[in-house]
């Protein structure tokens, strides 16, 4: 059951995935990014990772791509302008495509997935207990957690000064 | 089949690679950034992947600071890419070239 | 105090006094004077304290320098003959000093030309002290400089100027000769230290013969000696400080200190060097017009005597010594030196008075008549010239005769030659003489010429007494010490033919001076053999042509070769090249800097690409 769960998310995942990448319409691609991580939110209830889906749902979900959308509406685009083709894309996108499909097959191959633990070698889940999570996070990675809120604020401060409107200031060209 | 470790990390590779070959084709600026998005969520897969296959949970927690640090930088970004529309009145990056030369 | 620093003391405080001048004194032309003739007088009665001391040989030696085993050490090195020319440095720089005081006193430049004489005497009280080679010629090429500096004092005049550079140029010249002769001796014998090479030292003649061009640059012998009559544009005292009595000495002074190097072939090529000088110069002297031109080339007349003294070596006692191969040259060459510094200081700073006291006018032709206008002067000149033609009981009368006995003694035809410059030198002094005291005044600035003042007068008295007193030996031995029994004394019948050739010689030269020359606006001797005339000053141009040609035609065009060279080659090629490599870099950067988003990106998956090929083992 679990396996067949797990090949429905991900190729949900996928191809909303490709919805991102290939639309040309913004908004369009930022719904797709939305149901994109609804995926990755069941693939992570999948691994036992309870808290960490919801945390992708409430944070990465709710609240980025919102923003996304936000901005997206504020800069009012008027659709992608469908550009002259040249050749220099498409020879740029079939390397990109070919070094994509050489790498995923490298991972493939030589990324010893043989060897890899299998899910009966594992124990007792240890993410489904929030309080060893909670344990984890309060002391061993204490540091990390006071630098992340500091990372914060200054982002915070950041945006509130880079949204200011300067006077004055000449055009850049 | 049971979904092994394999299969997870592959998973994570396509779409890590999707949203790469999407950063290099898309000319709208807001699109080149969701693609970055999707090779973050990409990355945290892989991680929970690990943590859970190794029994430890020290892949989550580096999941954690990924999802806060992405947040923090989608804020950052996007202000910019406002400040920059603001100037240039566009967000094709193909005419976002003053550092030409 | 002891010796050490005592000495010094005599060597820093002039280095003192010029080093604050530069520095702080530039404008202020007076306090710049006293500044420089108070170091002056207060070396001058150290040196005279150290030197009568009785202190000789102490131990003072620094070691400067240290590449591997190679050791530059600075030391000094105080014996007789050491002291004997820090007395003459000291006493003959103090009276050119105070004479300055008086002579400079209009100028301008004032402070310019005190540190100038300050630097000088730095310098040249290093070679003084100078206890191995390599420090003697650091000094050297010192003196040099400040010759250079106080030549060009006049510094508005391109003939100054020209003069200074010819000066400079010409003993660069010599010097290369010299640092050859230094760079071998240390090769041959593993150290340049005078007292070790006294004691040991390998034989050969390259050795002394190189040191002697430095000699020759400095001490303007022949063919070297085109720069002196030019170096006359300096200021007078500077002319009697530096290009009379002691820079020119330098050179003799370092060939006595070199002389445990000397071998019979150097001190033959020495030998004719000298006389050749020597013979040269009193014939180019007869014909000169400008009161310092004649006593330069009298100058270089004596250096030429000295030199000669310095090369005839050993009286012929039939030992094959080598110590006493030289030293009876050395004590004729020192002696002669001691007297010459005194009277041609003397007789310098009288021209200068004549010079001051005409307004500057130096054409003797244009003077006449100053007996009664400049009576000091006249009489402490008049001083001067018989000790220089050698009138008996003067200073110059012992050391002359002594030159003369030591020629006559080992080389009969350098005894001819000799005795023959005795004869022109006796002539071109009493012409100068006559023409310039006796008779009426040929110009409104001769009838209207005036003594200086105290300060100019002093030490033309001062420097009179020694030129009647220095040739006696009581003085001479208390001076010189050990150098004094050096000097050659004939004895029983030598000692007669000696004294009648050098009357005979004073009375032939001065006898047809007095009677040939009138005291007249022109040169009687141009008037009466034009020929004569035209061929001695001819002597003197030539010289000076053949350098000039020289220069002209074939150094100037090596030089544009090079030019050429360089300007192809190292900054073309070599500058040029590597700065277009690195601009080029700069253009390929750029090129890089496409404006796209896309393209950054690209080159990122290119990087990403090359690391990851590397990690997969790729390569």
């Amino acid at each position: 059951m679990a396996d067949f769960l797990f090949y429905i998310f991900a190729f949900f995942t996928v191809a909303c995935a490709v919805g991102v990448v290939a639309n040309r319409n913004a908004v369009n691609g930022a719904m797709c990014l939305m149901l994109c991580l609804m995926g990755v939110a069941g693939l992570f209830v999948l691994l036992d990772a309870y808290l960490l889906a919801a945390l992708l749902v409430l944070v990465y979900a709710g609240a980025v791509v919102a923003l996304f959308l936000f901005i997206v509406m504020l800069l009012d685009m008027q659709g992608g302008v469908k550009r002259p083709f040249k050749k220099v894309t498409a020879v740029a996108s079939l390397a990109s495509l070919g070094l994509m499909l050489v790498g995923v097959s490298m991972l493939g191959s030589r990324g010893h997935l043989a060897t890899l633990p299998s899910p009966a070698a594992a124990a007792a889940p240890v993410g489904a207990v929030l309080k060893n999570y909670a344990e984890l996070l309060f002391t061993t990675y204490l540091l990390p957690v006071q630098v992340i809120g500091f990372l914060l604020l200054i982002a915070m401060l950041g945006v509130i000064v880079l949204s200011k409107k300067f006077e004055g200031m000449e055009d850049i060209k | 089949m049971t979904a092994g470790l394999n299969d997870y990390l592959i998973l994570s590779g396509l779409l890590f690679a999707l949203g790469f070959f999407g950063v290099l084709l898309r000319k709208n600026t807001l699109a080149i950034f969701m693609c970055l998005e999707l090779m973050l969520v990409a990355s945290t897969l892989a991680l929970v992947a690990f943590s859970r296959f190794n029994g430890t949970l020290d892949g989550d927690v580096f999941v954690f600071f990924i999802l806060t640090v992405a947040a923090a930088e989608v804020a950052v970004g996007l202000a910019i890419i406002v400040a920059l529309f603001r100037r240039r009145q566009t967000v094709q990056v193909e005419e976002l070239n003053a550092l030409k030369n | 105090m002891t010796p050490v620093h005592l000495a010094l003391l005599i060597l820093l405080l002039p280095l003192a006094s010029a080093a604050f001048i530069a520095l702080f004194l530039r404008r202020a032309g007076g306090l710049a004077s006293a500044v420089s003739v108070t170091a002056c007088t207060g070396l001058a009665v150290a040196a005279l304290a150290l030197a009568f001391g009785g202190e000789r040989n102490f131990p003072a030696s620094w070691e400067w320098l240290r590449l591997g085993g190679f050791s530059l050490s600075l030391g000094f090195k105080f014996d007789d003959l050491a002291a004997l020319m820090l007395v003459i440095v000291g006493v003959v720089g103090l009276c050119v000093h105070v004479f300055s005081l008086g002579y400079m006193h209009d100028d301008g430049a004032k402070a310019r030309y005190f540190g100038g004489l300050s630097v000088f005497m730095f310098s040249m009280l290093g070679i003084v002290f100078a206890d191995n080679l390599f420090m003697m010629f650091i000094f050297w090429e010192l003196v040099g400089f400040s010759s250079y500096l106080l030549i060009n004092h006049y510094c508005e005049k391109q003939s100054a100027a020209d003069a200074a550079k010819k000066a400079f140029i010409v003993n660069r010249v010599g010097d290369f000769g010299f640092l050859l002769g230094i760079v071998m001796c240390y090769w041959l014998n593993g150290t340049v230290n005078l007292t070790e090479l006294a004691a040991h030292h390998v034989y050969s003649s390259w050795v002394p013969l190189l040191l002697f061009c430095g000699a020759v640059g400095k001490s303007a012998q022949l063919p070297l000696q085109v720069w002196l009559p030019d170096a006359m544009e300096g200021p007078t005292p500077v002319s009697a400080l530096i290009h009379a009595a002691t820079m020119v000495a330098a050179g003799i002074y370092m060939l006595c200190r070199i002389e445990p190097v000397m071998t019979p072939t150097a001190l033959t090529v020495i030998m004719w060097t000298g006389t050749a000088t020597a013979l040269y110069a009193a014939l180019c002297a007869i014909t000169q017009r400008d009161i310092k031109k004649v006593l330069a080339y009298s100058t270089l007349s004596q250096l030429g005597y000295m030199v000669a003294a310095f090369g005839l070596g050993s009286l012929p006692s039939g030992q094959g010594d080598h110590k006493v191969l030289v030293a009876a040259g050395v004590g004729a060459a020192m002696f002669h030196l001691t007297t010459h510094a005194f009277f041609k200081a003397l007789m310098f700073l009288g021209s200068g008075s004549v010079i001051y006291g005409c307004h500057h006018e130096q054409d003797i032709f244009k003077m006449g008549g100053l007996k009664s206008k400049v009576p000091l002067t006249f009489a402490t000149f008049t001083i001067g010239v018989a000790a220089i033609i050698g009138l008996p009981f003067l200073a110059g009368f012992f050391s002359k005769d002594a030159i003369l006995y030591l020629a006559f003694a080992n080389n009969k035809a350098v005894f001819a030659l000799l005795a023959f410059t005795a004869v022109l030198t006796a002539l071109y002094m009493v012409r100068l003489w006559k023409i310039v005291f006796l008779g009426a005044p040929r110009s409104e600035e001769a009838s209207h010429a005036h003594e200086g003042g105290l300060s100019m007068t002093v030490p033309l008295v001062l420097l009179a007494v020694l030129s009647v007193v220095g040739g006696y030996g009581f003085f001479f031995e208390k001076l010189a010490g050990s150098v004094a029994h050096l000097v050659p004394e004939a004895g029983g019948s030598d000692h007669t033919v000696i004294f009648v050739v050098s009357l005979v010689v004073m009375t032939l030269g001065a006898g047809a001076a007095l009677l040939f020359y009138r005291a007249e606006t022109a040169d009687s001797l141009e008037q009466k053999s034009p020929g004569l005339f035209g061929a001695l000053s001819a002597l003197k141009e030539s010289f000076d042509a053949v350098y000039n040609y020289y220069v002209a035609k074939i150094q100037q065009r090596f030089a544009i070769l090079l030019n050429f060279l360089d300007q192809v080659a190292l900054a073309g090629l070599i500058i040029r090249g590597f700065s277009g490599l690195v601009g080029l870099f700069g253009i390929g950067a750029r090129a890089l800097h496409v404006g796209s988003l896309h393209a950054y990106v690209y080159w990122f998956l290119i990087g990403v690409v090359i690391l990851w090929a590397y990690a997969a083992g790729v390569f």
